[in-house]
């Protein structure tokens, strides 16, 4: 496992989202309310880039003929089929087994890393940083 | 695959779902049972039916099926059962009517209305009261669902009524709201809504296919289906079976080997459009299996008869799928030499459990 910081905490307030490149994988860090999730950009459906889908609100479970909106900015919708994933979960409305692959992130960051992989970073002093910990691999910087 | 559905009966037993009970003369059969201002409305026009224009090759009627005294196939309830019940030995024959569905898609739902009445009362006298093992059919005019859930109302209480009973042809799909005072009215009690085609394309229906009309009754026959998926599909979209959830649907002859096309394509099309049905709480398939029966006849016949299983268990609804045979009709399926491929276990649902399920009728006794 390898801790690859990507952005300042900054850099990612609530309801935004960015897409990294790290060791070669596409992820998306999307901040829904304050937490950050992070996903694999390949949908499991039909391999399409996921997280370059809308974010969005969806018609929550209700009676027949009544529409009822919630999860604003909690579902992202896959550009390619519209399948809804809750970005809180990475779980599909519809089949919650069928799910994002989710990434690990943390805030903070430990200072050998920042040392080591930051000197792409424009990093300023203040500030915390968001890692995306993946397997393997040796210590690397966004590409 | 063959779990939850209902137990497996000691004999054999033969239910028919689709048998067509008929009029000699239906101006003078239903007369009786018309207002004073129908029956002079009747005694000028007849019974007035819009038509489709397609017309069989080989006419609709068995010939061989005419009563003993030449009158019309099925018009007979002793012949019906000499030439058909007591032959096959089937313990029970859902009355599905003649002449009348096209009231649906009359322009004059008051004459639609005055005609379903008169139907349902000529019916429970003069077949009903003939042999416990006719059960009918509540015919009610779709294109006035008020008056259909009243007349669902009138004739529930008598049991030997087991289903509620229209055309299929429409000049709207059966989930939409319009309909819901009939799904209600059936609910109440219980009651399957069945439909049968043969007015598509006649009257106020809509035309037998989106791009318009085919050419002859051979290409109208072959496409009854597309029909049917509309309505099914419809239903499921738009939460009848939420609303209403003792509704069960009976799609008679309108085939069965289309039904895995279109539960995939529900199934596929929901993962991406949930968010524009939100109440439903299962994907389409699952209402399919829960809530809409088929019926077999005409039957497909694939050459290989292998490919039939293969689509059953596509299906998945081993409950579902009931034998019908469309007495005394052209395109007859003979119980004797339908679906005789068939393992004994899907035999025994599909030619007597599942409608002895759905209509509540207790097997003949040993």
């Amino acid at each position: 496992m390898h801790r690859y910081p990507v952005m300042k905490e900054s850099d990612l307030p609530p309801g935004s989202r960015k897409l990294v490149h790290v060791a070669g994988v596409e992820i998306g860090l999307f901040n829904v309310a304050g937490k950050v999730h992070a996903y694999r950009n390949v949908c499991p459906h039909g391999g399409a880039p996921v997280c370059l889908g809308k974010i969005t609100g969806t018609t929550l479970p209700s009676r027949v003929y009544e529409y009822d909106y919630g999860l604003d900015g909690c579902i992202l919708r896959c550009p390619w089929h519209g399948w809804e994933f809750d970005l809180r979960t990475g779980e599909h409305l519809v089949d919650p087994a069928t799910r994002l692959k989710k990434i690990p992130v943390e805030s903070g960051g430990d200072a050998a890393a920042s040392l080591e992989n930051l000197e792409r970073f424009p990093v300023e002093s203040e500030g915390g940083l968001l890692c995306v910990v993946l397997p393997g691999g040796k210590a690397g910087g966004p590409s | 695959m063959l779990e939850n559905t209902p137990a497996i009966t000691a004999r054999p037993g033969l239910i028919d779902t689709d048998v067509h009970n008929a009029f000699a003369n239906v101006r003078e059969e239903l007369r009786p049972y018309l207002s004073r201002a129908w029956q002079a409305y009747a005694d000028y026009h007849g019974i007035l039916m819009p038509g489709t224009g397609y017309n069989s090759s080989v006419g609709v009627q068995r010939e061989d099926a005419r009563t003993p005294s030449g009158a019309m196939a099925g018009s007979d309830p002793d012949f019906m059962i000499t030439d058909h019940l007591d032959r096959f030995g089937i313990d029970f024959a859902i009355l599905t009517g003649s002449h009348v569905l096209g009231i649906s898609v009359h322009t004059d739902p008051d004459w639609g209305n005055a005609v379903a009445t008169a139907y349902n009362r000529n019916l429970a006298e003069r077949w009903l009261g003939r042999s416990p093992r006719f059960r009918g059919s509540i015919v009610v005019n779709h294109s006035d669902p008020e008056a259909a859930a009243r007349e669902i109302r009138r004739c529930a209480p008598d049991k030997r009524f087991v289903q509620v009973l229209m055309a299929s042809g429409s000049s709207r799909l059966f989930g939409q709201r319009f309909f819901h005072p009939i799904f209600e009215a059936a609910s109440e009690y219980n009651l399957p809504v069945a439909v049968h085609p043969g007015t598509e394309g006649a009257g106020t229906a809509g035309a037998p296919t989106p791009a318009g009309r085919p050419t002859r009754y051979f290409e109208w026959h072959n496409i009854v289906p597309l029909n049917f998926m509309g309505h099914i599909n419809s239903l499921v979209c738009e939460g009848a079976f939420e609303k209403f959830p003792q509704l069960r649907f009976v799609a008679v002859e309108g085939g069965l080997a289309w039904l895995p096309q279109l539960m995939w394509r529900m199934d596929k099309n929901y993962k991406a459009l949930r968010s524009e049905v939100p109440w439903l709480r299962k994907l389409p398939s699952q209402y399919i299996r829960d809530h809409v029966f088929v019926t077999t006849q005409p039957v497909e016949e694939p050459e290989k008869s292998s490919h039939f299983l293969q689509i059953l268990e596509m299906i998945n609804a081993p409950g579902n799928i009931m034998y019908s045979s469309d007495y005394p009709h052209w395109d007859f399926d003979n119980p004797r030499m339908t679906l005789q491929f068939l393992p004994k276990e899907w035999k025994q649902r599909i030619f007597h459990d599942n409608a002895a399920a759905l209509y509540g009728l207790a097997a003949r006794s040993a």
